[in-house]
């Protein structure tokens, strides 16, 4: 199991290569990407920081819980820390599973339940200052939710999806 | 009169830019992470309309978590990884 937190550009062959595996019939890669606008602002850059070991521990629980929940053969999670310019990712989840289904679910999940609790922040950089993500307009809505069953956590999928 | 303990706290993001990156702090036993964080706001009374979640030790603890010997408190503004 590949799980990072660091600086530099995510390899995404380099996460497919670590997902494979030849009992899967699918890897399924998502790559979080720099937008160049946000809420009408022109985005310079993101600037991210982490708790680091805290980050690496609660993916590697991710990882864990994704494979009790879904029949997973693997799963590679990385998140790039300091300057990620637009257009370059920031996060790298890719799994490898029997079937698509399994695939597409485990890591919309994964990458759902990273923004809520890995301790990662993302500073937006753009035309006429900077501003840290999270509680204030731009960043994901203030939400709780209890550990949830994988019935809610599709419902909030959908909510999600933009 | 209960001892005191010694326990380092940690700062992040947006509060790290406020408060600083952390630091040691001796504290009376007992005392919980809410109570670490009202003396921070006391220092930078503009947070108070930021919600935190804390850890300790790298584990996610409710505010009335009580602080031991030795402990390393993180106090996380809402989180924007991804």
């Amino acid at each position: 199991m590949t799980i990072a937190v660091r600086p530099g550009p995510i390899d995404a062959g380099a996460l497919l290569a670590a997902v494979g595996d030849p009992r899967a019939g699918c890897s399924v890669l998502f790559l979080g990407t720099t937008r160049s606008t946000n809420v009408g602002r022109r985005v310079t850059r993101l600037e991210y920081e982490a708790y680091e070991r805290m980050a690496v521990q609660q993916m590697r629980a991710l990882a864990r819980e994704a494979k009790r929940r879904w029949p997973l053969r693997r799963v590679a999670m990385v998140h790039r820390l300091g300057v990620v310019p637009v257009g370059e990712a920031s996060v790298g989840i890719a799994v490898s599973a029997g079937h698509r289904a399994e695939g597409f679910a485990a890591a919309h999940w994964l990458i759902d339940r990273l923004k809520e609790i890995v301790p990662i922040w993302k500073k937006e950089h753009f035309r006429g200052g900077a501003v840290w993500i999270g509680a204030q307009q731009g960043g994901p809505p203030p939400r709780r939710r209890t550990r949830a069953a994988p019935a809610r956590v599709s419902a909030a999928r959908r909510k999600r999806l933009r | 009169m209960a001892d005191d303990i010694r326990i380092r706290v940690r700062y992040f993001a947006s509060l790290r830019e406020q408060l600083g990156s952390g630091e040691e702090q001796v504290v009376p036993a007992g005392a919980t992470a809410a109570d670490l964080w009202a003396a921070a706001m006391r220092r930078a009374p503009s947070l108070r309309r930021t919600r935190v979640r804390f850890a300790v030790n790298a584990e996610y603890v409710d505010a009335d978590h009580r602080l031991a010997e030795g402990d390393e408190l993180a106090v996380f503004p809402p989180m924007s990884g991804g």
